[in-house]
């Protein structure tokens, strides 16, 4: 099933207006609080009533301001799952699972719940009252509930913000594995950064109400189009720079702080002109640290940086560590796996040289980098 | 042996005029607790005028909308046959009006109280609205609904004001536990009184006894 829509809502003090369409997959909308996402579902769902706009299922209306279609809640056949789940508190498991489907005959509804416990492992605790469930089970019974009534998509908001870390993450094994098997159009929100590149296939990244960025997950985090979403992905490595020099499908940055640096181009919209100013940057993980015993690999020889370590800092599978280039002003922000520190020796102080790899640096135009 | 027509009296006005305050009641609390519409200010301080305004000056205005001086008493005697003033529904109209605030105020409260994504909820799986209300929003907000109904079955067997400018004091006819005390206290008949009291003083405080008990939560 195909999802697309254009939703407008304007409030006092906050506008919506986003429109994106996505296939038959799981696609994730990232944004930080505040941006709309939860807005968003509700619009969808039609929870909320949208000022103006669309919403198509399968190329099925069921809403268009223009036309004046609105169909209600119930029959919109939308799975959606709530942040704090809205289990019915005073059904237990089994009632809460079976409510969608009450109008089918009982021994039909009757197995459908029980393959659901089965799949959801609840098994034994169909009898048992929300209030008395663990938040993964919780979350668990009502993706069961939502399931049941056989939705034709799914809109899940952040339905892991509530649980701790461990559990957090076999849900989401649990949940790709259950998208296995029921194939349903998702829609997954999350502020989580990891959650985002673990869950979605596609992302698109919304702030302020408006979306910033649609598209393939590495195309999003690679190679961000706005300023906003190079910060909401986590790269700290953001710099301003001017073009210096246009070669085919690459420029050549000067920017004071860090020196001359070399970027393929990636978006094929983009053209750039010599003198124009352009934000770019790297993320922490795409920077290389050259080995000193070794000779320096043909595709990290552009963009070598000479300085000093500022400061490393242990991040459990990995560290961080500031580099400051030699003679000019810029930190880098540097991530490194474990082994390779260890191996590189490195050490407050101790002089490295890094390559900003052309391929991983992203630009954007400083007349579209607004915000 | 004491006259047991005014206990009866009693019993079976509160009983009609607490189903009404239900029915209504429960149409108006919803109203209040999840619409949004012009006037929403107005129905309410409306229906809540009864918790403030003295008894006597509601059973005034109910024998003036209700009598056969007024247009709209006149429809109920001329077409629908309907006399109220002096009459046991009369009553039932005085204990009807005075105790559905105390009816209201509890239900509101409760339906407000029950989580509106629970609703939503329910509606994406399919509900239509009166399934909504019947299997989520009435079972959440049942306590605040048993308790209002009590409370106002309670005011219902008290009502005293309105009801003798309403429906008199005829025995045998309209004459209600609260105005037989009244009564009997005029005519000097202690014994009766004292009798008569005890019996609402029992039943006043198995009321709040049973609404405490009630209103205790269990989600």
């Amino acid at each position: 099933m195909s999802l697309s829509f254009h939703l407008k809502k304007h409030f006092r003090d906050f506008s919506i207006d986003i429109a994106f369409s996505i296939e038959e997959n799981m696609a994730v909308v990232f944004g930080p609080s505040g941006a709309g996402k939860s807005l968003l579902l509700n619009l969808i769902s039609g929870i909320i009533k949208p000022d103006e706009g669309f919403v198509r299922i399968e190329g099925r209306e069921i809403f268009n301001s223009a036309t004046g279609i609105n169909i209600p809640i119930r029959e919109r056949k939308i799975g959606y799952l709530f942040q704090d789940y809205a289990l019915f508190p005073h059904m237990t498991v089994f009632e809460n699972i079976a409510y969608g489907i009450s109008h089918e005959p009982k021994n039909k509804s009757k197995t459908k719940v029980e393959e659901l416990l089965d799949l959801m492992r609840l098994g034994g605790l169909e009898h048992r009252f929300p209030k008395e469930l663990s938040g993964g089970q919780k979350q668990r019974a009502a993706l069961a509930r939502t399931l049941a009534a056989e939705p034709s998509i799914l809109l899940l908001d952040e339905p892991f913000s509530a649980l701790d870390y461990q559990v957090r993450e076999k849900l989401r094994a649990d949940l790709l594995l259950i998208h296995q098997k029921y194939p349903i159009t998702t829609l997954f929100v999350t502020h989580d950064l990891e959650e985002s590149f673990v869950m979605g296939e596609n992302i698109a990244i919304i702030n302020n109400g408006r979306l910033e960025q649609f598209g393939a997950r590495e195309d999003v985090f690679y190679k961000p189009k706005t300023k906003n979403v190079a910060r909401f992905l986590g790269a700290r490595n953001i710099f301003s720079g001017i073009i210096v020099s246009l070669y085919e499908k690459a420029v050549a940055i000067e920017n004071p702080d860090i020196g001359e640096i070399k970027a393929l181009l990636h978006h094929e919209e983009q053209r750039m002109t010599v003198g124009e100013k352009v934000t770019f940057g790297i993320r922490p993980e795409e920077i290389m640290i050259i080995r000193p015993d070794k000779p320096i690999d043909k595709k990290v020889q552009d963009n070598l940086l000479e300085g000093e370590v500022l400061t490393t800092l242990g991040k459990g599978a990995s560290h961080t560590i500031y580099f400051k280039v030699r003679d000019r002003d810029a930190t880098i922000k540097i991530e490194i796996p474990n082994f390779a520190y260890r191996k590189l020796k490195l050490s407050k102080g101790k002089t490295i040289t890094v390559s900003l790899k052309k391929e991983s640096i992203w630009i954007i135009p400083e007349r579209q980098a607004k915000g | 042996m004491i006259d047991l027509f005014p206990l009866y009296l009693t019993l079976k006005v509160s009983f009609v005029a607490t189903f009404f305050s239900i029915i209504i009641g429960l149409c108006l609390a919803w109203l209040m607790a999840r619409k949004e519409f012009f006037g929403k200010g107005i129905l309410d301080a409306l229906v809540m005028q009864p918790i403030v305004i003295p008894p006597t000056v509601l059973g005034y205005y109910l024998l003036v909308l209700l009598g056969r001086s007024s247009p709209f008493g006149r429809i109920l005697e001329d077409t629908l046959g309907i006399t109220l003033v002096f009459t046991w529904k009369a009553a039932v109209v005085a204990a009807f009006v005075a105790s559905l605030p105390l009816f209201v105020r509890p239900a509101r409260a409760a339906i407000e109280g029950v989580d509106k994504n629970l609703e939503n909820a329910a509606r994406l799986l399919g509900k239509t609205e009166w399934a909504v209300l019947k299997t989520i929003t009435i079972p959440l907000a049942w306590r605040g609904i048993a308790a209002g109904s009590i409370i106002a079955f309670a005011r219902a067997t008290g009502e005293f004001g309105a009801t003798l400018m309403v429906a008199g004091n005829i025995p045998g006819m309209t004459q209600t536990i609260p105005i037989a005390i009244y009564d009997a206290v005029q005519m000097g008949n202690t014994s009766l009184a004292n009798i008569l009291v005890g019996i609402i003083t029992l039943f006043s405080f198995s009321v709040i006894y049973f609404v405490n008990r009630f209103t205790k939560g269990r989600y």
